[in-house]
């Protein structure tokens, strides 16, 4: 992998973890023996690194930053419990949002400031989970609810300067946004209308199941104005659709969690782009059993050519081929979630219970290289650098 | 009459979640099980600066045959608590510092071979030791040097190196029964982290219930299960026979790879039993820690018609096959203790199974 250029300083893995452990308030690894090992000689300029919100068996939350041997390399705490992180594209910085119905995102930017900055969601919104950046990295769109009106939102932060200022909001037509992704022209955004209804005064209650729609929106991101809006059949209506990623085509693929009755098996994958409907791909009996209606994460690996979706009510994480949408096969992961994509050929897995599994061919079982002491890991994993 | 009596008898048995007492079974796992059991690994690595010191000195029979002795002592007793991971294990990165597992793209090896090249005198004493990487100072990586390929113990023969490598073995050596001590410390203090489990409550801010604080050691257990099969065995196997790794086994390299393995799950197995979790189920729940016993006795059967050092007798003795049915009896086993016994009990697991986003 090449390295990026940034203010005329080599950009590099090793540069990354060294500005992260500039990072007073966030002691990274600072007592930790594996440390030195690592910053010294062990890790390669083109090591690939991923961060993932994780919960600490002492009750604490944060994000830790790991590399592909599955090495916690570095922490960075947060005030409650994480969910999903936006790099931006020119990988300079990062930014972790709180789980729903969470009020604070922190922007890491490790060659500029020793402090993470904590953003608080505006009055009246709080977080989704998930965000992302535009194309030249100056906007971080982030998903919120509205939640007097019920009604999803796009929070847009100028991040351009030294610290995020709020600049204004789109509407994602529809309620309970959850993941958003850039497409691959950077023109559009897109996201994923869970449908579900909650309110900051009941928690993590759903408070609209049989009336709820979901749907996978296309806006144009300047504008924010309504390209496509893809709903499911009515029979479908309870299908939450929640997490993405972008194939080689560009193609969004869906995973869902479905709020019906646990004696169905309604189809959780669906792909989709802004002038194509939803196309459910087809799971393989024995590989729907005990998935219990219920997908965590989508992954593409590095050339959008496979898809990983992972069940952690079923243990399992099941691989799609991108262009025919055929099923791949499995591998069994237990309470694992977060994949991150390693390279073209190969995904990390991270699972609750600490474990890190490296995943090349869904034929042989994963390989689980690390087992980080008191840590579950939450539920996604992303390719930092 | 005598019917209705018996169904009433039963209903009255299912005793609904909310009535169940989970601060007991945490009160008798802390005594009957976490405590003895960090004691006993605390007593046995106590041993092993004495044997490294002797088989330095003088590498005879005896003193070849004491230090066999104390590290096999030190890892079966350390296979009965590295699955206890909260608490006192986590504290000062003590799992990792005794046994740096898994390590399948051999980090530690790689460590160590420089600190060979380097000569690097600060894995000489415990105090610089204990600052290095968690790979180059503990179990593992005393195996790792005391011990050859061919699972030789090499410590104490002469060589070029033998002064180097027998200065850090004893740095080892001490590192280890100080991590244990410290370990068997912190759970015999009554006002410690036993204290913390004890009390929970609203106030208390690690655990709100008691059946949080349950929820903690069971799910320990539960993942010790995890952890024996889809990561100490499964890798052994491989996706054929063709494609076993015997060298996988923890603490194969000296040839306690059988003990290691049938320790642990004697470790699980009496963790679980000593919090006599039956008596706390519904009558119709308690066939599942007869079948959880049986799948325990299932495993060490098959453990042992095996022959140590299972590397060397790997490929006779149809190793493979009964390491592959030792594996069907773990996932059997793991099932029934989470979600099965588990939701018995009205115990929760899986973090992002649990309530995911």
């Amino acid at each position: 992998m090449r390295s990026t250029v940034i203010k005329g300083t080599a950009f590099s893995r090793r540069c990354f973890l060294s500005a992260l452990g500039s990072l007073m308030a966030t002691p990274v690894l600072a007592n930790s023996p594996l440390a030195e090992n690592l910053f010294a000689s062990s890790l390669s300029s083109d090591t690939p690194l991923f961060a993932s919100a994780y919960k600490a068996e002492n009750g604490s939350y944060g994000i830790g930053i790991l590399d592909d041997l599955g090495q916690l390399l570095a922490r960075i705490s947060l005030p409650g419990r994480g969910h999903g992180v936006a790099i931006a594209p020119d990988k300079s910085r990062f930014v972790a949002f709180a789980r729903r119905p969470g009020t604070f995102a922190i922007v890491v930017r490790p060659f500029v400031s020793a402090d993470p900055e904590v953003i608080a969601s505006e009055h009246g919104r709080h977080f989704y989970g998930h965000g992302c950046f535009s194309a030249d990295g100056k906007l971080l769109y982030a998903v919120e609810n509205d939640f007097m009106a019920a009604r999803g939102m796009i929070g847009v932060y100028d991040m351009s300067g030294p610290r995020t200022r709020r600049i204004g909001e789109f509407e994602t037509h529809g309620t309970g946004p959850h993941d958003i992704l850039l497409s691959s022209d950077g023109k559009m955004l897109v996201v994923a209308n869970g449908g579900i209804e909650t309110h900051p005064d009941k928690g993590r209650e759903k408070l609209n199941l049989d009336t709820m729609v979901p749907s996978v929106v296309y806006l144009d991101c300047v504008s924010g104005d309504l390209l496509a809006s893809h709903k499911l059949d009515r029979s479908l209506h309870k299908l939450s659709l929640r997490h993405m990623a972008l194939d080689a085509q560009g193609r969004a693929w869906v995973g869902g969690q479905y709020q019906g009755d646990g004696t169905e098996t309604p189809p959780l994958v669906a792909v989709m782009s802004r002038d194509e409907a939803p196309v459910f791909t087809s799971f393989p009996e024995n590989a729907t059993a005990g998935l219990q209606n219920y997908i965590g994460s989508v992954t593409a690996n590095a050339d959008g050519s496979i898809i990983a979706t992972s069940a952690p009510r079923g243990g399992k994480t099941l691989f799609w081929k991108a262009d025919a949408g055929d099923y791949l096969g499995y591998q069994p992961v237990p309470d694992g979630c977060g994949v991150a994509s390693i390279d073209q050929a190969s995904f990390l897995i991270s699972d609750g219970n600490g474990g890190l599994s490296y995943v090349s061919n869904p034929e042989d079982p994963a390989e689980i290289l690390a087992r980080t002491p008191g840590i579950s890991w939450d539920n996604h994993m992303v390719s930092l650098i | 009459m005598r019917r209705l009596f018996l169904t009433i008898l039963c209903v009255g048995l299912a005793a609904p979640a909310g009535a169940m007492d989970y601060k007991a079974p945490v009160e008798r796992i802390i005594s009957d099980y976490i405590r003895p059991a960090t004691a006993d690994f605390s007593a046995a690595s106590k041993k092993l600066p004495a044997a490294a010191t002797d088989i330095c000195l003088e590498p005879d029979g005896q003193a070849v045959a004491s230090f066999q002795s104390a590290y096999s002592q030190t890892i079966e007793a350390f296979a009965r608590v590295h699955f206890l991971r909260f608490g006192p294990l986590l504290d000062q990165d003590r799992v990792s510092r005794l046994a740096f597992m898994p390590d399948t793209r051999g980090i530690a090896m790689r460590q160590i071979r420089k600190v060979f090249v380097d000569k690097d005198a600060s894995v000489l004493s415990t105090e610089s030791l204990e600052k290095k990487s968690v790979a180059v100072q503990g179990l593992t990586a005393l195996q790792l040097i005391a011990f050859d390929k061919t699972g030789a113990l090499t410590l104490g023969q002469a060589s070029d190196t033998k002064e180097f490598v027998c200065g850090y073995a004893l740095a080892i050596s001490e590192n280890v029964a100080e991590i244990a001590a410290g370990l068997d410390q912190d759970w015999t203090d009554e006002a410690g982290y036993s204290a913390l489990l004890l009390s929970a409550g609203p106030d208390n801010h690690r655990f709100r219930s008691e059946r949080e604080a349950l929820e903690t050691i069971f799910n320990a257990l539960s993942t010790g299960l995890i952890v024996a099969r889809d990561q100490n065995l499964l890798p052994v196997l491989g996706s054929s026979e063709k494609k076993a790794k015997p060298k996988r086994i923890p603490f194969s390299r000296s040839g306690n790879g059988i003990l290691f393995l049938s320790s642990e799950l004697k470790g699980l197995e009496q963790a679980l039993n000593r919090m006599q979790l039956k008596a706390m189920v519904a009558f119709e729940h308690e066939w599942l820690f007869d079948t959880a016993g049986f799948e325990f006795k299932n495993a060490q059967n098959m453990l042992a018609q095996l022959e140590a050092p299972i590397r060397q007798t790997f490929s006779d003795n149809n190793s493979y096959s009964k390491l592959a049915v030792l594996a069907i009896t773990l996932q059997s086993l793991r099932k029934l203790v989470s979600p099965e016994i588990a939701g018995a009990l009205g115990l929760t697991g899986g973090f992002n199974a649990l309530d995911g986003d």
